[in-house]
């Protein structure tokens, strides 16, 4: 079945420094956002812009992402023709191997993308908060003629040097890509988006393959390659929302950015839907004495203490006299009675027990460093307990370090 | 393979649900913040292992066929058997004008669809039933008790429109099949049945060459000495919505507690068609308490307890009270409401003040601007 453009999505990686929220879940399944996981932005901004084939590739711990992806169904892409592919390594006649960079990845799924025969190939990450219509960069790609275009979006100068940044002429077309510069040149970071067409992306993935010093990554090796032989990349400006949640600090922050439309973050726009496979509970219901200001909230939770600038996913329960602030609850997190939670990341059915202190705010917490806290899935908390900030707990409840 | 096959009906006129069944059939009314009222009957069959269920339908099902659509919300969308939607291809009367007058008729109407059946029994349900009734239990108890029929009623004597009474011996045994009843006595009858595949098709046959069709008048009433018709009672929440006044007395009752840990009980999920709706965001300003509120909606103003489907809007400075707001409904700054029901789509100007009582609940019809 012949396709003009089909997408790969690299999910395999462990997101190892998301610490303990990704000690049993790659790090694309991730809850985000009250009812989102990480995965379901790439997925929705596919399917939003008019791609219909989608290869997922998964590697490390992917049980948790299979069952959230299932049939492709909630996203639409359970066509037919194409769909959703969870695609993991595996072995042929002459044995397989684990897939040992991004590129690897993709050379090892060669034959996957031939039988779609596209002309382009979309490459995308699992961890971005982001919508973006993937169409418009193909048109880009297909205008300038290139054999690459990777997305790129400007960054404050002073950051440039922790991106991977891209030297481009008048044109936007690429003259230089340097990996996190001392010395940058431009403040045009790669997105880790990248357009492929596909004949070409075939051969630069086939040499790679056959260098044993190459580390079979995009971005230390294909792209670099691609440039030294003159091909033609272009750059496609993204304007808008983007973040890469890769760690703690920015997966809340961008849990707290959904909060404030004024970030770019609006959820609400539903001209460009992000769907989710949901689950089913009745509607979140609200006691008489519940304070909830400022916070986002979802089916099946109970709230009836305090919530302020708050993300909470769907099933949480908020007890009486609980009081949850600047915090993200993962589905079916439990906070008891006179249970205090403050910048916290709170995993998936987590159990806060009564009067227990999980977390604190830097003002209080001055002169000590302060830090978020953090408990891993299924971390559950005795009566009285208190978690100081910068603490993360593992699902048993012992200190993990960072 | 489970024995049971389910029949919802989805085709009687409610005059006293106004404008909320101007555009739909009373088992599509929206209720519980997010459901529809035939989730509840579907979900209890499929809850049951249901694998087959047909909806009969007649007049105004395009709200319900959008609802329902290939099942798969309830996993009713199979290869073999699955939902079966039932708009009346074999009108007995009248071609496509009258309604059907009852139960045996619509059954007649798609006679050839009973012959489909292939489970040994059939569970009846009207679609305005909201309930979360053990079904698989109401089976059992069928087949144990040698009953023909099983009949399942509430335990009490609520009084619904045009609701069904039942009065019974020490045994179970239903003596008495009442209706029309100025004040309602014995045991509500819920309409839901369980009977033999093979005896319901004796049954409409019968009725057919008759020329009857009332399932509680020439079946119910009529045998009640020759076949063992038994009941079986239902002690929890079990709502029919025929009325305005009790689809909001009913609305209301789900902010208790204990009603909602009845009806939503974990081991029998009610399932929904899910909305793709964003998280529910309460802003600063924003107040709302003992409030049953879906996804996706936005409260900037004050909600005190009412239900809210998603995507409702209410406005900084607005004020709801005692109402239930469909989907998408907006109510603008400053606007205060009570005792109201508003219907999919409505709007409320800015500065708009709208008053119902507890006894008296306004419904505002889709679409409308106020």
């Amino acid at each position: 079945m012949k396709k003009e453009c089909i997408a790969m999505l690299l999910a395999g990686g462990q997101g190892s420094r998301l610490y303990v929220l990704t000690g049993e879940m790659a790090k694309p399944a991730v809850p985000f956002g009250g009812k989102y996981r990480i995965i379901d932005f790439p997925l929705s901004n596919c399917i939003n812009s008019g791609i219909d084939t989608v290869g997922v590739l998964t590697q490390y711990r992917p049980l948790e992402l299979n069952s959230y992806i299932g049939s492709g169904q909630p996203w639409d892409l359970d066509g037919s023709t194409g769909g959703v592919h969870i695609l993991p390594p595996y072995q042929g006649s002459k044995g397989g191997t684990w897939y040992k960079g991004t590129a690897n990845a993709i050379y090892q799924n060669i034959g996957f993308i031939d039988l779609y025969d596209p002309d382009y190939v979309v490459i995308l990450s699992g961890d971005h908060i982001y919508k973006m219509d993937y169409s418009k960069m193909v048109a880009r790609h297909k205008a300038a003629g290139a054999a690459c275009t990777i997305s790129v979006m400007e960054v404050p100068w002073s950051e440039a040097s922790r991106f991977g940044i891209m030297a481009v002429d008048g044109n936007d077309m690429i003259t230089e890509f340097a990996e996190k510069p001392k010395e940058p040149k431009s403040n045009l970071a790669s997105m880790g988006i990248y357009v492929f067409s596909w004949k070409a992306l075939r051969r630069y993935l086939t040499e790679d393959e056959a260098d044993p010093n190459s580390e079979n990554d995009f971005g230390k090796n294909v792209i670099p390659a691609m440039l030294n032989n003159g091909e033609r990349m272009a750059a496609y400006r993204f304007e808008g929302y983007w973040k890469d949640v890769g760690t703690l600090e920015s997966l809340w922050d961008a849990n707290m950015d959904m909060l404030s439309p004024a970030s770019g973050l609006d959820l609400l726009d539903e001209t460009w839907p992000i769907y989710a496979r949901s689950v089913n509970a009745p509607p979140a219901f609200l006691g008489g004495d519940s304070q909830v200001h400022h916070s986002a909230f979802n089916r099946g939770s109970i709230l009836e203490g305090t919530v302020e600038n708050s993300v909470l996913a769907p099933n949480v329960v908020v007890s009486k006299g609980a009081r949850v602030s600047y915090s993200v609850l993962m589905p079916g997190t439990v906070v008891k009675p006179g249970a205090v939670v403050e910048y916290a990341i709170l995993g998936e059915s987590c159990s806060i027990g009564e009067n227990c202190h999980v977390g604190g705010t830097p003002e209080e917490t001055a002169p000590d460093s302060w830090g978020l806290t953090v408990l891993a899935p299924g971390c559950s908390l005795a009566e009285g307990k208190e978690v100081r900030p910068g603490v993360m707990l593992d699902r048993n409840g012992e200190e993990v370090s960072r | 393979m489970n024995g049971l096959h389910g029949i919802i009906f989805s085709y009687e006129k409610r005059n006293d649900l106004r404008e909320l069944s101007e555009i739909r059939s009373a088992a599509s009314i929206p209720f519980g913040g997010r459901y529809r009222a035939v989730d509840f009957a579907l979900s209890n069959l499929v809850n049951a292992g249901s694998t087959d269920v047909g909806v009969v339908l007649h007049g105004r099902y395009q709200s319900m066929v959008d609802h329902l659509g290939t099942g798969k919300a309830w996993d009713l969308s199979r290869k073999r058997g699955g939902l079966r939607l039932l708009p009346p291809f074999n009108y007995q009367k009248d071609w496509g004008v009258m309604p059907f007058r009852g139960k045996m008729e619509a059954l007649a109407g798609v006679r050839s669809y009973l012959d489909t059946i292939r489970q040994e029994y059939v569970a009846m349900m009207d679609g305005d039933l909201v309930v979360n009734l053990p079904l698989a239990d109401v089976y059992e108890n069928h087949i144990k008790s040698g009953a023909d029929i099983t009949v399942v009623c509430g335990n009490d004597s609520f009084a619904t429109a045009d609701g069904t009474y039942y009065e019974k011996d020490a045994d179970g045994r239903i003596t008495e099949v009442l209706y029309n009843l100025n004040k309602p006595r014995g045991y509500r009858g819920l309409e839901v049945y369980i009977v033999s595949t093979t005896l319901l098709k004796e049954l409409v046959d019968e009725c057919n060459a008759k020329d009857q069709f009332s399932w509680r008048r020439d079946v119910l009433r009529a045998k009640k000495d020759t076949l063992n018709i038994r009941c079986y009672i239902w002690k929890g929440f079990a709502a029919q919505i025929r009325s305005v006044q009790e689809y909001y007395d009913r609305s209301m009752q789900l902010l208790d507690p204990a009603i909602r840990a009845e009806l939503f009980c974990p081991e029998r999920p009610i399932r929904a068609k899910g909305a793709d709706k964003s998280s529910t965001y309460i802003s600063d300003s924003g107040r709302c308490v003992n409030s049953l509120v879906a996804d996706g909606c936005r409260i900037e103003g004050v909600v005190e307890n009412s239900i809210l489907f998603p995507g409702a809007v209410v406005e900084e400075g607005a004020v709801v009270r005692n109402c239930v707001l469909f989907k998408e409904d907006i109510v603008r700054r400053g606007a205060q409401l009570s005792y109201i029901i508003a219907d999919k789509d409505v709007e409320v100007l800015e500065g708009r003040t709208l008053m119902g009582h507890a006894t008296y609940p306004i419904v505002l019809a889709k679409g409308s601007i106020v």
